[in-house]
């Protein structure tokens, strides 16, 4: 019989989407390994890419993710009107950008009040939320839902931003800033949240970049990558973002760091809404065919790298599109992360790998010498009072 | 510095668009051209490997994509392996980052990737899929 007791947590999770295990090995308390079990939710996207047309499959790929869909839809679009030719005027890339850079507000904060909650500190996530919901708001007023962008489409967007809508956006902005300073610095400060965060789940910039980590863990770990930057697409070029970068690599550093790039986000919306471009951004006709070729099309989402490979044969159609989502590269490759830490600390430390997953809810307990098994929620698991000994 | 651009000239990389280099190596050749990125540039990490099935070619193309921070360039390895064979060495003890890549090519493609202990169907696909022996994303995959 194995000495090390095995803890399934997960697969499913019915508060957030897509169901992921980790069966985590333990010696008493501490982690001896992780197997990442996925397989749960595959729902075939890059199959249903190839037997739809171009224009549709817009809609397809930005419904991959629910938090983070107008960088799906800009990763698609902008690979496709390379293969098609076109450019978009510099009125639609400014008013894509001021709707990537509110999502990326809106996914960190998401994740910080994940954060707050999965240690026990549900008064800071219900106040996360609430302030969250303005950045909805103002994602609604401009693209017409609240949810999914939308806006979209093969040479520009579908709707311009109006100078009132425009104005709007800065006053909330100004909001969204003062309580984006403040949730920063009870992170910073916080003896609980410091607590539970800090020196957990490190990772050194060599594991990060060999086990193909990206985004906000890649960054956290002090290595300067940042696709806004290094392969700059829509207005990045003329908006020149600032990388922020950590050093420390724990879970602390990862969390602190996305408050830091919603930061730098508010800054960018307003020189985005600054230095708009005049112009009609609604093309008059959309193109439906492109030619042969093939694009590696790349994005900064809020949750790290996002990459598509899209292949063309010619026609109405995509012959193949690969989507390789950040979590995808952050959940299954991270699971080296979690060893020598305490079981305890497995839904932090993947909470701040950010996880469009999100599994958790409950937790089968299986102890193999005395042959017990019982069910235990997930809360009760990451504030400790479970033990396993 | 970093020895990249020695290594580019080496390969023979083509130069495919802003940012983007092509390298087209044979199967047996992978590993060591894998090697050599690695030890030329440190600061690199496999983003990504899409496969590409071609079955009027009798090929599946298999695209690793490289990414260097440093030099911001990103390198795409292409390798073709045979349709009805369709095996090749693994990388993922140069790169442990490819292991999700390589599962998944091998769930939705077939390809064998030698030496990848993890290695197993049903990594993404549910078990009626992988019972009936299909790969859906291979152009002439039935029923999915």
């Amino acid at each position: 019989m194995a000495k090390y007791v095995e803890v399934p947590v997960g697969p499913q999770h019915p508060a957030l989407h897509e169901p992921i295990m980790l069966r985590v090995k333990l010696d008493g308390e501490v982690v001896e390994g992780v197997d990442i079990v996925t397989g749960y939710n595959h729902r075939g996207v890059e199959k249903l890419g190839e037997k739809n047309s171009w224009v549709r499959d817009i809609y397809i790929f930005s419904r991959i993710c629910g938090i983070c869909n107008a960088v799906h839809a800009q990763t698609y679009t902008q690979g496709v009107e390379k293969l098609m030719g076109v450019e978009p005027p510099p009125r639609a890339k400014y008013i894509r950008t001021i709707v990537m850079e509110l999502e990326r507000i809106h996914s960190h904060m998401l994740i910080n009040a994940v954060m707050a909650e999965a240690i026990g500190f549900d008064t800071l996530f219900m106040l996360i939320m609430r302030d969250r919901e303005r950045v909805m708001h103002l994602k609604e007023i401009i693209t017409g839902q609240r949810v999914h962008a939308d806006i979209h489409i093969i040479g520009g967007v579908k709707r311009d931003l109006k100078p009132e809508t425009a104005e709007k956006v800065l006053r909330v902005l100004d909001y969204i800033e003062a309580r984006l300073k403040h949730y920063k610095k009870v992170f910073e400060e916080d003896y609980t949240i410091r607590k539970r965060l800090e020196d957990v789940g490190k990772i050194s910039k060599q594991e990060a970049l060999k086990h193909s980590l990206v985004g906000p863990v890649l960054r956290a770990s002090g290595v300067p990558s940042d696709v806004r930057v290094d392969d700059p697409y829509s207005a990045y070029d003329e908006l020149k973002p600032n990388i922020v970068v950590r050093h420390e690599g724990d879970s602390l550093a990862r969390m602190l760091l996305r408050w830091d790039e919603a930061l730098e986000s508010v800054r960018l919306i307003r020189a985005a809404i600054k230095n708009m471009p005049k112009g009609n951004p609604v093309p008059k006709a959309i193109k439906r065919a492109a030619g042969k070729g093939e694009v590696f099309s790349r994005v900064e989402a809020p949750r790290g790298e996002l990459i598509y490979h899209i292949v063309s044969t010619g026609g109405p159609k995509p012959y193949r599109i690969k989507v390789r989502t950040p979590s995808f590269n952050n959940i299954v490759n991270s699971g080296f992360a979690y060893i020598g830490e305490r079981l305890a600390d497995v839904p932090v430390i993947l909470t701040s790998f950010d996880p469009c997953i999100s599994c958790t809810e409950r937790v089968l307990v299986v102890d193999e010498k005395k042959g017990l098994r019982k069910w235990v929620p997930f809360m009760a698991l990451s504030r400790g009072e479970i033990r396993v000994a | 510095m970093t020895e990249l651009p020695s290594f580019l000239s080496r390969w023979g990389a083509e130069e495919v668009g802003p940012h983007r280099l092509v390298i087209r190596v044979e199967k047996d050749k992978l590993r060591d051209a894998v090697k050599d990125l690695v030890s030329a540039d440190e600061m690199i990490y496999l983003s990504t490997m899409s496969a590409v099935d071609y079955p009027e070619r009798g090929v599946i193309e298999l695209n690793y994509f490289f990414w260097s921070v440093t030099e911001k360039k990103g390198i795409i390895i292409k390798v073709e392996v045979p349709r009805d064979k369709p095996e090749i060495d693994t990388i993922t003890d140069i790169l442990p980052g490819a292991n999700n890549a390589e599962l998944e090519a091998h769930d939705l493609f077939g390809v064998v990737f030698k030496g990848n202990k993890s290695l197993r169907r049903g990594f993404l696909l549910p078990p009626e899929i992988v019972e009936a022996g299909i790969y859906p994303l291979r152009k002439d995959a039935k029923g999915v």
